[in-house]
């Protein structure tokens, strides 16, 4: 990383640190889900932006992490949000090892139509057998104990505001300083080779399948630990998080950052994120402006946000 | 017995609305290799306006009887907009990834769920007990309302309709020319813009009409669009993609096992049809119809 | 290349044959390529080269015959088997990783080597064997002052350098070239040659195989040469023998009489 983007970087970091006690608690608490979605979104972009798989089905991995949230809180009584954290990154890896195995055989429009149909079968599973997961009212999340600790004595915004703020910008840092060595390193220079000509990377003994696997695997757990991170702040979990169009979004998210770039899915969640709070606050009709963001996008500026900042590389399709 | 009847009636009536949508979903894949993941917003524009035109008539003083002509008229009518997002933000993308055109396609879901909502609120809209107006008639022991089985004979037509269109007309031949071989149809001097746009316009034409003739049966809900994606995703994929045979059995296999579903083990229902649509994904990619595998 | 010391046949096809439906397109080929060689495969379009190329390389099954790499059976054992064993090929129409410079596509071959892919969490950078081999192969081929650039900006020339580079790169005991002069301007091309050569000398490499369009390359390069028409070998000597001989160079050369 050169400087320019290193002093960014610092920033950046020391700005997030800073939120809790310069912006107003509404504020604070919307970094949550930017956090939490960031973590996602690392993840789902070492599939799409570095592997070069468009996944419409992620949000399955989401809701697993989150349902894990809500049953080892409550039916299990375990309330060790280290414990949770570790549990929902396992649950994603072992439901996404089969998954994968099926879904990267194929490409591009069947890769995408396969995992939408992964997708929706938990989607399903979650609605239907409300006796186990509590249908479309879902299913409570109660306040988890950081580092051991129950501060259960806390209300609710300033356990938030603090605590799980900090708590959660710790499990970001951990996600991407993961996530930078993943990608930097020989494994992540073999998944370019992947994405920019599988046939080629091929001839140079790199299996393709393999590593779109391992790929799969790894974006799995984040989109898990993701999941369970955004479970604590609503306090509730529903089938809806592992519906199709919450997958498209985080698609949507990735690709207004810029998968191209590292940080561009960090971008897109706290755009996507603040965007919507703000149109939501003028009208309720958010949706339409963030589809015709999301056309301008595609047409426009493909790259994202991070890509109309790109000097060395300029951004071409997958 | 009756109610064996009864089941596989009430799913050859949802199987003859996904045929259109489903119908609509393939030749736009066909022809510019695009799947327009808006086919169900579409759905759902056909059903609310549908609605509207069915209680504007009705509010002039129509006579009941014959409300399925307006009903019929705007849902085919309204289709035509597709032209808008055919012209307006799709002809941009189709030199892109299909990753993209998806993606595209996936922003006029989003900005059509909130323009149906902005339009007709949240509220569910119906036409309430107007399609008993042509009361029930008994079939193989069972009872079921006339309106479906007009619904079942009006797909069956348009099918008809579909396969003559793609055979006997020059237009069909040109939609079959550009679905086999896009270049050679275009070195062939078709014009590739206004065949695209013809293509996706008649797509959703079929598909606003399919969501206009379910009104009478159903209510027109804000999630129609997206729910109902995912049965016809689940129709080109069982039928394989692409293919309008594959599209009429796909709808019969999908609409019937649903029904039987429903009946037997509510909680099953669509779990059944994902897992066939996975299964088929995983054995056979092209379905029973399609052409080239993944 | 030059004949030295021992040599054996590390590649052999026995009669191979390959049916598309009802097309035949190679009709029992029989060829062997040994250690030491340089060996040139060239024919008029549609006698059979790619098919032959495919079935040489295990992109495809043979109908029926064999193919052995160091006496091993590859009939359609696939491209990524094929290059752990040794086998190493460049494409007729060039193929890059556009989005990755000179030097990642290089480390990335360097990496598949040495079986790095593995690790996760390693630094990529900080691998030295992978630094100093993809750095090397870069140099040999003329490409170290532009490894930085991206695989896609380069020119025509260097795309297909790059190419043969990353084959190269692999260490591969046999390398099969499929056109790597074509598309290519001719100062180019004897620049390509030469490097190439130098190269297979510098890693070792145990034999050559190209398929190639243009006679001068042809007979300037080889050690033997092996003439396919329509789907049978015509011919299969040395280019003095082939030169001697003034039908065989028509038919060769795609003359009819």
């Amino acid at each position: 990383m050169n400087r320019a983007n290193a002093v960014a970087l610092a920033v950046a970091l020391a700005g997030v640190v800073a939120v809790p006690w310069v912006a107003p608690t509404y504020h604070v608490l919307l970094m949550l889900p930017f956090m939490a979605y960031g973590v996602v979104l690392l993840g789902l972009n070492l599939l799409f932006g570095y592997t070069g798989l468009v996944s419409f089905g992620h949000a399955l991995f989401i809701g697993l992490g989150a349902y894990t949230a809500a049953f080892l809180t409550g039916a299990c009584k375990i309330r060790s949000l280290e414990i949770i954290l570790v549990v929902a990154a396992a649950a994603a890896a072992l439901v996404a090892m089969p998954v994968a195995s099926f879904c990267v055989r194929y490409v591009k429009i069947y890769f995408g139509m396969l995992t939408l149909a992964f997708g929706m079968v938990f989607y399903t599973f979650l609605l239907k057998f409300y006796k186990l997961t509590g249908g479309d009212e879902g299913m409570p999340v109660a306040r988890p104990f950081l580092l051991g600790r129950d501060l259960g004595a806390m209300p609710k915004t300033e356990y938030l505001a603090g605590p799980y703020y900090f708590y959660s910008l710790a499990v970001l840092v951990v996600a991407l300083v993961v996530m930078w060595r993943l990608v930097h390193s020989p494994f992540g220079l073999c998944l370019k080779t992947i994405r920019d000509n599988p046939a080629k990377a091929e001839t140079l003994g790199i299996s393709v399948r393999h590593y779109r696997w391992a790929a799969f695997v790894i974006s799995a757990v984040y989109a898990g630990v993701g999941g369970a991170l955004l479970a604590t702040p609503t306090g509730n979990v529903d089938p809806t998080l592992a519906y199709w169009t919450h997958s498209g979004n985080i698609v949507f998210m990735t690709l207004l950052g810029g998968f191209a770039s590292f940080f561009g899915p960090l971008v897109g969640a706290f755009v996507f994120i603040y965007l919507q709070d703000f149109v939501m606050s003028v009208v309720p009709y958010w949706r339409l402006v963030f589809g015709a963001i999301l056309a301008a996008l595609v047409i426009f500026a493909p790259g994202g946000l991070m890509g109309l900042f790109a000097r060395r590389r300029t951004v071409e399709v997958i | 017995m009756t109610n064996v009847v009864n089941i596989v009636m009430g799913g050859v009536f949802h199987a003859s609305i996904l045929f259109l949508v489903a119908a609509g979903l393939q030749i736009t894949f066909g022809v510019q290799r695009v799947f327009n993941l808006a086919c169900g917003s579409f759905y759902a524009l056909g059903a609310y306006f549908g609605v509207s035109a069915v209680q504007w008539y009705a509010g002039a003083g129509g006579p009941p009887a014959f409300f399925v002509v307006p009903l019929v008229l705007a849902g085919a009518l309204i289709g035509l907009t597709g032209v808008v997002v055919e012209r307006g933000l799709l002809s941009f993308v189709y030199d892109r990834d299909e990753t993209f055109q998806l993606l595209l396609t996936f922003a006029v879901v989003l900005m059509m769920e909130d323009l149906i909502r902005m339009t007709w609120g949240t509220a569910p809209v119906s036409t309430s007990g107007l399609y008993l107006v042509y009361g029930q008639a008994r079939v193989a022991g069972a009872t079921v309302p006339v309106y479906n089985l007009i619904v079942i004979g009006a797909s069956l037509a348009i099918a008809l309709g579909i396969g003559w269109l793609l055979t006997r007309t020059v237009f069909g031949r040109i939609i079959r020319a550009t679905a086999d071989n896009r270049e050679m149809a275009e070195a062939l001097g078709v014009d590739m813009r206004r065949t695209y746009a013809k293509v996706f316009t008649l797509g959703t034409v079929l598909g606003t009409l399919g969501g206009a003739l379910v009104i009478p049966a159903t209510a027109a809900m804000s999630e129609m669009g997206v729910e109902l994606i995912v049965e016809a995703f689940a129709v080109v994929v069982i039928g394989g993609l692409g293919s309008m045979r594959g599209a009429f059995v796909g709808a019969l296999v999908v609409g019937i096992l649903r029904a039987l579903a429903i009946a037997i083990y509510p909680e099953l229902e669509m779990l059944v049809i994902y897992l066939i649509v996975i299964t088929v994904l995983i054995f056979r990619p092209r379905g029973l119809f399609g052409g080239a595998a993944a | 290349m030059g004949r030295q010391g021992h040599s054996r046949v590390i590649l052999r096809a026995e009669n191979l044959t390959k049916h598309y439906g009802e097309f035949r397109a190679l009709r029992g080929v029989t060829l062997g390529v040994s250690t030491g060689e340089f060996v040139s495969i060239i024919g008029p379009n549609g006698a059979g080269k790619s098919t032959l190329i495919n079935l040489l390389t295990g992109l495809a099954r043979p109908t029926s015959g064999t193919v052995r790499f160091k006496d091993r059976d590859i009939g359609g054992i696939g491209p990524v088997k094929l290059a752990k064993l040794g086998m190493a090929r460049s494409f007729q129409l060039v193929q890059i990783f556009p989005d990755l410079t000179v030097l990642e596509t290089l480390q990335a071959a360097v990496a598949a080597r040495l079986g790095r892919g593995r690790r996760i969490f390693a630094s990529l950078t900080g691998d030295r064997e992978i630094q100093d081999g993809a750095l090397e192969v870069a140099e040999l081929f003329g490409l170290g002052v532009r490894r930085h650039a991206l695989a896609r900006e380069l020119p025509q020339g260097d795309k297909k350098l790059l190419d043969v580079a990353s084959a190269f790169a692999l260490r591969p005991e046999i390398i099969l070239l499929d056109e790597p002069t074509s598309g290519v301007s001719t100062a180019d091309k004897t620049r390509i040659m030469e490097i190439l050569v130098r190269a297979a000398k510098t890693i070792g490499l145990r034999a050559i195989i190209q398929v190639e369009h243009d006679m001068d390359i042809v007979f300037g390069y080889s050690d033997r040469i092996i003439a396919l028409h329509q789907g049978a070998v015509l011919a299969d000597a040395a280019p003095s023998d082939i030169q001697a001989d003034r039908r065989l160079v028509d038919m060769v050369v795609g003359r009819r009489h």
